[in-house]
């Protein structure tokens, strides 16, 4: 008898009443294509369980363990949401055709990309703008150096008025991204996020992008992506820039030329 | 009908609820924010749960819903550009890969070629070959008939085949 998609799909999911298991593996035996696309369909429904299973294991946020346990007063979602898919879309629209410049100069587009985006969604969260506070900075490093698998410093901006909020991790595609806030007396915020390359990784002097409002400075040092992005000027983010290079490079180091 | 929801087992589904959520959105933080919002909605509904009912499954609808009506409303306020991108596949796909897995290459392969479907079919893949639905509680969660379930099946899986039989993923790094 034909074996149709439906019954295909429920002998690989497991799904099939035992009387019919038969009638397909008959079929499968008689037809290699169908033996090939039944296996092709089980080998990816064992990865996609090998992949996605992993997930399970990762700590569960406190904040949603507090969703959980009680009823909220008011859905805090909507207001928030809008705004920042607004935003996106804003970012997102900018930056649309600029990849293939930013790729000849041989700086990884998406990264900087990602930093305009997750610079506007962060430092408009009123609520929830970081997830460790800067009150508690020597655990914020603590944290951000197991996460990223390497030394985290928190540059110091007092001297250009700008005072640590805290952090957050940010899941990349490969490797995650730690991003760090910060925030003067007038309440302008600025982001630092850095990610780490493969090693030998060239580095790759400072460049500078303006969307939206939202100025970045990007670098690549030591085998890390750096970004630094706020609504500032162009010479204002350049001094908090190299400050912020010159305390995560070390003291001895000089500026990349711009 | 329930005037509380057993906490214990709220708990307990939040890993896969985030799960399900990393599928929906295609990355991590706005997956939390997803699982957040939804867990709020079934206080807000839950006398609407029938005790000894699957509660896997009534959070799911829920999940599915609130996210349908997010991106409906994102959509409004973005007028005519899709956010999700759905027609080039998952262009905002950035879900984690562990550390322990980087090195299985057709794992990498599949994880990101599942993220180029188009969401309503990864979706219902997911929750058939991963959360180990039943089709017709896959129908239930998201609203459509089974056989509309069975056929973006046959779509999903046909095209995952299809996808990784070509070169690996490229990489975002361009150095």
């Amino acid at each position: 008898m034909p074996i149709d998609d439906n019954l295909l799909h429920a002998w690989v999911d497991g799904q099939l009443p035992a009387e019919r298991a038969g009638d397909v593996e008959a079929a499968l035996a008689r037809d290699p294509e169908l033996a090939a696309r039944a296996s092709a369909w089980r080998a990816h429904t064992a990865l996609l369980r090998e992949g996605m299973d992993a997930w399970l294991a990762e700590p569960v946020p406190a904040r949603l363990i507090d969703a959980a346990a009680r009823k909220p007063d008011v859905a805090r979602w909507q207001p928030w949401f809008a705004a920042a898919a607004t935003l996106v879309m804003g970012v997102a629209l900018g930056w649309s055709g600029r990849d293939a410049t930013l790729a000849r100069a041989g700086i990884p587009t998406t990264f900087a990309r990602e930093a305009a985006f997750a610079h506007a969604i962060y430092t408009n969260d009123a609520r929830r703008p970081v997830e460790v506070a800067a009150s508690d900075s020597q655990a914020l490093v603590t944290w951000l150096t197991r996460r990223m698998g390497q030394t985290a410093r928190a540059p110091d901006l007092t001297s250009v008025g700008f005072e640590l909020v805290g952090g957050r991790l940010i899941a990349g595609n490969e490797k995650p991204t730690a991003l760090l806030m910060y925030e003067n007396a007038a309440k302008q915020r600025l982001t630092l996020q850095w990610r780490k390359l493969p090693a030998g990784t060239d580095e790759a002097q400072f460049r500078y992008d303006v969307e939206n409002g939202v100025g970045v400075f990007y670098w690549i040092d030591d085998a890390c992506a750096y970004a630094l992005s706020g609504s500032l000027d162009r010479r204002q983010l350049l001094a908090v820039a190299r400050i912020t290079y010159g305390q995560i490079a070390g003291p001895d180091a000089t500026p990349p030329a711009k | 009908m329930a005037v509380t929801l057993p906490h214990n087992d709220l708990v307990a589904a939040i890993p896969r609820l985030r799960r399900y959520a990393r599928v929906l959105t295609g990355e991590s933080t706005r997956a939390d924010d997803l699982v957040q919002d939804t867990l709020a909605r079934a206080w807000e509904k839950r006398a609407l749960w029938q005790d000894g009912t699957d509660l896997r499954a009534w959070l799911f609808t829920i999940m599915h819903n609130v996210f349908v009506n997010q991106r409906a409303m994102a959509r409004r306020d973005a007028r005519t550009v899709s956010l999700d991108d759905d027609e080039n596949g998952g262009a905002a796909w950035q879900v984690p890969v562990a550390a322990t897995q980087f090195t299985r290459v057709e794992l990498l392969e599949t994880m990101q070629s599942v993220g180029k479907l188009p969401a309503e079919q990864r979706e219902v893949l997911i929750l058939a070959a991963v959360e180990e639905m039943r089709y017709e509680e896959i129908a239930t969660v998201m609203g459509i008939p089974v056989g509309t379930v069975m056929s973006r099946l046959s779509r999903a899986r046909d095209k995952l085949r299809r996808m990784t039989g070509e070169p690996s993923v490229q990489l975002k790094m361009v150095k």
